[in-house]
């Protein structure tokens, strides 16, 4: 599009959540919810939400962009599914003692492994030099120690409680 | 699309050290690759606003490559060309992927970079 590359982040925030009809170089046109226009290479990011499917997501380039056409305006139920495929990777929601049972599950899975470690409120700190903190995943785990972190990170990989 | 892999192709060299667009010194690079970001002359808050709706944006970008890695990808090339590929990363700049498993009409490529500028269109299913 004509200067489509050129616009600023304010005018491209106004395409969000707004179902859009694009038309690319070779006169590809693709439909879509607008979940971001990135703003460094102008690119759309257009999902589809086929009822009870998985959505399927479409990035169209930004130089590649000929025409954007709004059909349809927000809508506060695609917004919030929009939100939540990508704003979730995958953490499911876990309850206050579902926690409480990882966060044990994995102090003791690490004093078995000799490595001293003690809970403080909601985080475990390892050897005094790394935190955990929840839900307790390799992701988790802080520390300024790159030879522990990367210890620990494979201790919490390989508890044998938390296969997922 | 042949399944079988191939082995990586030595094309003879280019001009310079390193062709083919990738040489962060080549005018092709220096071309694509801003220095710096434009952004409206105003007051405090025009700014601000600005900036807010850059990071917003930007932020939800890179959820979307987040969301697309280790995933394999349909890549909608120029000249008809389609391709897929299993998405690795992506450069600050969204001017190059690095990918594995590529697939072409020639075989399996292991692991590639593909060029931005050379889509159209990519797409994954969530």
């Amino acid at each position: 599009m004509h200067g489509w590359c050129e616009r600023k982040p304010p005018e491209w925030s106004t395409y969000l959540s707004k179902l859009v009809k694009v038309t690319a170089h070779s006169n590809q046109q693709y439909e879509g919810w607008v979940f971001t226009v990135d703003p460094v290479s102008a690119s759309m990011v257009l999902v589809t939400l086929p009822e009870g499917d998985r959505a399927h997501v479409r990035v169209v380039l930004g130089h590649a962009v000929e025409s954007v056409e709004v059909l349809q305006e927000e809508n506060k139920g695609n917004t919030l599914r929009l939100a939540s495929l990508f704003l979730a990777h995958g953490a499911e929601a876990l309850s206050p003692e579902e926690l409480k049972k990882r966060r044990q599950s994995l102090r003791q899975w690490i004093e078995k492994n000799h490595i001293p470690v003690k809970e403080e409120g909601e985080m475990l700190r390892v050897a005094n030099v790394l935190t955990i903190s929840s839900p307790y995943g390799v992701d988790d785990c802080s520390s300024s120690n790159e030879i522990i972190l990367s210890r620990v990170q494979s201790l919490v990989q390989s508890n044998p409680e938390h296969k997922h | 699309m042949k399944k079988a892999p191939v082995t990586v192709l030595r094309l003879p060299r280019g001009p310079d050290p390193n062709s083919r667009g990738f040489d962060p010194n080549s005018p092709r690079f220096i071309a694509l690759c801003p220095t710096s970001i434009p952004s409206s002359a105003g007051e405090g808050a025009c700014i601000e606003e600005e900036q807010r709706s850059r990071s917003e944006l930007r932020e939800r970008f890179l959820r979307t490559l987040i969301k697309m890695s280790n995933k394999p990808v349909n890549f909608d090339m120029y000249e008809g060309v389609q391709v897929r590929a299993k998405f690795g990363a992506s450069d600050i700049d969204v001017l190059n992927f690095q990918v594995s498993e590529l697939q072409t009409p020639i075989g399996v490529q292991k692991e590639a970079l593909l060029r931005c500028h050379d889509m159209i269109s990519f797409s994954f299913d969530v």
